[in-house]
């Protein structure tokens, strides 16, 4: 160190005779200097047409999950609500509010597990409330129906696996819990009315309960069989429709169903496939549908396996129309660079987008009439595994 | 491809119907009988890329090619300081679990196999594998892999990896 001072003495002086010689000029003046800055935090803008809120499981630390807020015409994340452990989430029916159920441990990764549903202002991203919950939440992937509003958002219902199963009724203006309802081993909360819950069983029916205005069951139905377990499950991640939800299976039977009454109305199924196509393609991954309701068109995507690939995402989305069930469009993904789909979302209005999360974590951003891609924006999280627009 | 797809899927359908639930059943409580051991019944975590993190050949027990992972959905406790049959040091496993039928080519036989959870500590990110063979949604509890399986183990219910059990050999 002492000899530091010499070195760099010696290495200036050579500097200076390899420098050109050139005549010396007046430096230029400098710029005024950049005015003090003052810190703040930034306001959500008023809610655009093609938000997008983005589950991210974060699947190689699960302990940290979260949903980002994305929009799909500037292209730009807006805001991060924070989600815990293996949570699942909704948005009230105004969307003005997301709901998150997760669980905590007193220690970080360990320790006295709490579970709750956490509220966060859809204005401010900024957490207004929450509920703890009895330690019986439904740990597993997101879908439509582990948390859900009534129609009327005055109830708010968590599904509860214990694995034995049940779900709670939540009051979420007064943050309370009001009670748990036994589901006879039926999973899920699929919402209808105000005061109605389905849960899908395992013989392939639809147990549905109604409910008091203080939350207790008033009376159960079970429905007939729609699908079979064994031969052609479904997958649980309900696609609304204008009347209900629509559920389609491994082989891409779409099985749509009329929640307005107070008994759901199963519909003859039809399928997403020819007969040559059967057990060849098939829908697949996480979100495995989406419906603009207006335009009654389906967006499904699928991709060529056998059993046991419907976990697998899409190498194309398929576009239906919902009335004559006829195809619409194929859009090849991996063509466009696109990894395997894996979850899609449309937005409802008359210019609607469509979004496409893969299997590497990017999100598509596509034009939900042409199937033209306007963006890709990379790396939106670890896992972006549910999508959900208000 | 075609026709492979259909023979896969004629093979995975002939398999489904000589081994009926109640026969899966029977075999399963035949088995629990007396061996305290094996936490029985069946979660995953969904569809990242297959197959595709551990990449050592198909016999061994790091890659998730290896035949007993043919319904799981997790990380490897192999990669993670365990083995395909024993939990991390310092975790603790799921006393509840879910399971599969994996073909071993070694032998031709079918077996039963459970998937336990070993909880208690951060996810162990390594070695991701998600395999979906017979695999079924969670109205079916005992065959899916999407339920945190570490559930029931109240403190310790945070997910750190999946071991896989041979069960028995699965009935005909």
């Amino acid at each position: 160190m002492q000899s530091f001072p010499r070195w760099t003495a010696a290495l200036g002086l050579v500097l200076a005779s390899a420098a050109p010689c050139a005549t010396p000029t007046a430096p230029a003046p400098l710029p005024p200097p950049l005015p003090a800055e003052r810190l703040t935090v930034e306001k959500l803008p008023a809610p655009g047409p093609h938000w997008v809120y983005v589950f991210d499981d974060a699947f190689d630390n699960e302990t940290d999950m979260r949903v980002h807020l994305f929009d799909g015409d500037s292209f730009r994340r807006l805001g991060q609500i924070d989600a815990g452990y293996y949570s699942s989430f909704n948005l009230s029916p105004d969307g003005a509010t997301t709901v998150v159920a997760t669980t905590y441990f007193a220690r970080g990764s360990r320790g006295t597990r709490t579970d709750l549903v956490e509220f966060t202002d859809n204005h401010t991203l900024a957490v207004s409330g929450e509920i703890v919950l009895p330690p019986k939440r439904a740990q597993t992937l997101p879908t439509p129906f582990n948390l859900a509003y009534s129609s009327d958002a005055r109830l708010l219902y968590v599904s509860y696996v214990t694995p034995a199963a049940s779900f709670g009724v939540l009051d979420p203006a007064k943050k309370t819990v009001l009670g748990e309802i036994d589901t006879a081993g039926c999973v899920l909360v699929i919402p209808s009315g105000p005061n109605r819950v389905s849960s899908i069983c395992e013989s392939g029916r639809l147990l549905t309960v109604t409910l008091d205005a203080q939350g207790k069951e008033v009376s159960r139905s079970m429905s007939e069989p729609f699908f079979d377990a064994d031969r052609d499950p479904v997958f649980v991640q309900g696609v609304p429709t204008a009347v209900g939800f629509a559920f389609l299976s491994f082989l891409g039977d779409v099985h749509e169903i009329d929640f307005r009454g107070a008994q759901p109305q199963v519909s003859a199924p039809w399928s997403l496939v020819s007969a040559a196509e059967r057990g060849v393609w098939r829908p697949g991954a996480q979100q495995v549908g989406a419906i603009h309701m207006h335009l009654g068109r389906l967006y499904v995507p699928m991709h060529k396996g056998g059993e046991g690939t419907h976990k697998d995402g899409g190498t194309e989305i398929w576009v239906f129309d919902m009335a004559s069930h006829r195809r619409l469009a194929r859009w090849p993904m991996k063509a466009k660079g696109i990894s395997l789909v894996t979850v899609v979302q449309v937005t409802q209005d008359p210019a609607p987008v469509l979004f496409a999360a893969t299997a590497s974590a990017d999100v598509a951003v596509i034009d939900a009439l042409t199937g033209q891609i306007r963006h890709v924006e990379r790396k939106l999280g670890q896992t972006p595994w549910m999508m959900l627009t208000p | 491809m075609r026709s492979l797809d259909q023979l896969v899927e004629q093979s995975a359908r002939s398999l489904a119907h000589r081994t009926s639930r109640r026969s899966l059943l029977a075999h399963l409580g035949r088995l629990l009988t007396g061996a305290a051991v094996l936490p029985l019944l069946p979660i995953d975590r969904g569809s990242r890329a297959h197959a595709n993190e551990a990449h050592p050949g198909p016999d061994s027990a790091e890659s998730c090619d290896y035949w007993k992972y043919c319904a799981i959905d997790g990380f490897l406790c192999a990669c993670c300081g365990g083995t395909s049959t024993s939990c991390p040091p310092g975790t603790i496993p799921s006393p509840i679990s879910w399971v599969g039928t994996c073909h071993n080519a070694r032998d031709g036989r079918d077996y039963m196999v459970s998937y336990n959870d070993c909880c208690g500590k951060s996810t162990c990110g390594t070695c991701d594998c998600t395999r979906a063979q017979g695999e079924k949604p969670m109205y079916r509890p005992s065959r899916n892999n999407d339920l945190n399986w570490c559930m029931a183990n109240n403190a310790d219910s945070n997910y750190h990896c999946t071991v896989s059990v041979i069960l028995g050999v699965a009935e005909k």
